[in-house]
């Protein structure tokens, strides 16, 4: 793990860059070792062709078989005929009116946008004491917040739901269904990783910066505030981006704890899979145009801010 | 000046009540729940519910649940399904690093091809599988035929073939993972040590196994342990790829707790599955705990 922060701290473009580099000055004077390049030790250029043709063919052609069934009509996909001759966007627009997607995008928007939101808001809070001060049991709350990601989701649904749903039978409020809880469970993978990846970053925030601020009569809140929090932003953006993306991936919790009115994009879908059209057979045109609807978005927004990816997986990133 | 000396130490509270509220006591909770007689009837007032010792566990074990499997099979399942996907999936991401880190034109978007798998929500990829492993007019079944493999009906889906559908589709989704880390690994060698090496006349085997493979030993050890506890825990894929209730072949422990809870509402059968989860699970949460070496940038 700290082998791989190590990496990931360094690893902006500049390290990539520099990897890239394979010709230093002394190439030429020791020609028969150190003509060799740094890849050329890892794989011969043929292998490495290879390697890339035979990954690239096998991630695009089922995405792409993908993207050819989203416009493709129901029955056609059904029956597996797909052809470059009957292509049409029409999925793309019936797809709204027969599976609940509009509503489930707002409802994603909300409760992933809310929880992330909360959790940065928390995070940020604790990695100013956890980078600022050396205090006891700091080293056991850094091992907590990496502890506390690999406990399984299934292990929290129950415990979380039997505590909802015993809140909503003894004090009469609406618990299962409303947007609290989920956005709450949320927060159970947001916080640690949003703490994680801000602390990781806050460290490279020189204390001078906060040091002045409080010299020149700011509280150590209103430095957090006002000068490390704009210098932080793009650190703050990213956490808030992975922490909304554990909402919008989810289907555990969701499926759990939404109904009707407050079902998650992942689980309109999820519904919509095993629902079938009037004539009985299945929607499988509009189930994967609505697929890559869902898949675009998070497809973007992780190529865009793909340096930090790793980052997110060193600190334990949650999937399923 | 005072402010200086100031130690803010309050500002932990909102997460460390995030992370005990809804995380450390959950946890705890569990463990009781899993020693309760909480079904159907008693689930409303489940803190009032019989007190059951361990006749949770022991009927997980020896008797079949509704799903018609016994714990031991779920955690065979999971094992195998863990571990196998780790073990395919280490190589294929190594060679998939080694392959793009030579420099060459369009290596930005080959990188960026690489990631896709990776970034494809699990359950858009799992709606996905669920078409393409169509018994017939799935395009794997379409493939196969065609080639003359099989008689193109493999019936991916329900019975013995849904695990290796499973199996594949997370092979497919997840070996970018290993890719990340292998690439980072690669990125921290400082290049000084190649020059350095290459000054020194190393041959290349020499400098193979005494920069290479000690700098990316570390972080590919790391990699695949948090990949073995990653598809421990996967949920999403087998829950929306299958339809319900998924066949033997895919009731992975956690498939196996929630159906047990929201499908037949033994929830204290469901926490006895859940507690033998996270009991399996410390020994590489532990390790991963103990090699994540916090101090070196913390000081």
């Amino acid at each position: 793990m700290a082998q791989v922060t190590a990496a990931v701290e360094t690893a902006g473009p500049d390290l990539a860059r520099r990897a890239g580099r394979s010709a230093w000055p002394l190439r030429r004077r020791k020609p028969p070792v150190a003509q060799m390049g740094e890849a050329d030790l890892l794989l011969p250029m043929w292998l490495s062709r290879l390697i890339i043709v035979a990954i690239l063919v096998a991630v695009i052609v089922p995405v792409g078989y993908m993207v050819l069934m989203s416009m493709t009509p129901n029955y056609d996909v059904a029956s597996g005929v797909i052809s470059f001759a009957t292509l049409t966007l029409q999925n793309y627009s019936s797809m709204w009116s027969v599976a609940p997607l509009a509503q489930g995008l707002v409802n994603t928007l909300i409760i992933a946008g809310s929880s992330a939101a909360l959790s940065v808001l928390v995070g940020l809070m604790a990695a100013y004491p956890l980078t600022r001060f050396t205090f006891r049991g700091r080293h056991a709350y850094l091992y907590t917040l990496i502890g506390v990601q690999t406990v399984p989701g299934t292990t929290l649904v129950l415990p979380l739901f039997a505590v909802f749903s015993w809140v909503q039978t003894t004090l009469s409020v609406h618990m299962i269904g409303s947007y609290f809880p989920i956005i709450l469970t949320y927060m159970t993978f947001g916080v640690p990783l949003s703490t994680w990846l801000l602390v990781a970053y806050m460290r490279s925030v020189p204390r001078d910066l906060d040091e002045a601020a409080l010299v020149d009569g700011c509280s150590q809140l209103g430095a957090l505030i006002r000068v490390i929090f704009p210098v932080m932003l793009p650190a703050v953006v990213v956490a808030f981006l992975f922490a909304f993306l554990v909402g919008w991936n989810d289907v555990l919790f969701a499926s759990v704890f939404t109904n009707q009115n407050t079902q998650t994009l992942a689980i309109a879908l999820e519904r919509f899979s095993s629902t079938s059209s009037e004539s009985g057979l299945p929607v499988y045109g509009e189930l994967m145009s609505s697929a890559i609807v869902s898949a675009a978005p998070v497809v973007t927004i992780y190529l865009i801010f793909q340096r930090y990816l790793v980052h997110g997986l060193g600190s334990g990133s949650v999937t399923g | 000046m005072h402010r200086l000396r100031e130690r803010p130490i309050w500002m932990l509270t909102p997460a460390t009540l995030a992370i005990f509220v809804i995380v450390l006591v959950p946890v705890v909770l569990t463990i009781w729940l899993s020693l309760l007689n909480v079904n159907v009837s008693t689930l409303r007032e489940w803190l009032g519910a019989p007190f059951y010792g361990v006749q949770n566990f022991v009927n997980a074990f020896t008797q079949p649940s509704t799903l018609g499997v016994t714990l031991w099979w779920s955690i065979f399942i999971s094992f195998a399904f863990s571990l196998l996907t780790t073990v395919i999936i280490t190589p294929i991401g190594m060679l998939a690093a080694f392959s793009v880190h030579r420099r060459f034109r369009g290596r930005g978007l080959v990188r960026a091809v690489y990631l896709i798998p990776y970034t494809i929500p699990t359950f858009v990829t799992a709606l996905t599988a669920r078409v393409v492993f169509l018994n017939g007019s799935g395009l794997v079944d379409k493939v196969l035929g065609a080639l003359g493999i099989t008689n193109g009906q493999t019936y991916w889906l329900i019975g013995p073939h849904a695990y290796w559908a499973m199996q594949l589709t997370e092979v497919w989704a997840t070996w970018p993972f290993i890719y990340l880390m292998t690439l980072a690994g690669l990125q921290a060698i400082p290049k000084e040590h190649y020059e350095a090496s290459a000054l020194d006349g190393a041959t290349k085997a020499q400098r193979i196994r005494h920069i290479i493979v000690p700098e990316l030993s570390g972080v590919l050890k790391l990699a695949m342990l948090l990949s073995t506890i990653f598809h421990f825990g996967n949920f999403t894929l087998a829950f929306v790829m299958f339809s319900s209730p998924p066949p033997p072949g895919a009731e992975l422990l956690p498939i196996a707790a929630y159906y047990n809870a929201f499908n037949f509402f033994d929830f204290g059968a469901a926490a006895a599955i859940a507690v033998v989860t996270m009991v399996i699970l410390l020994v590489p949460a532990y390790i991963y705990m103990r090699s994540t070496r916090l101090a070196g940038g913390l000081k």
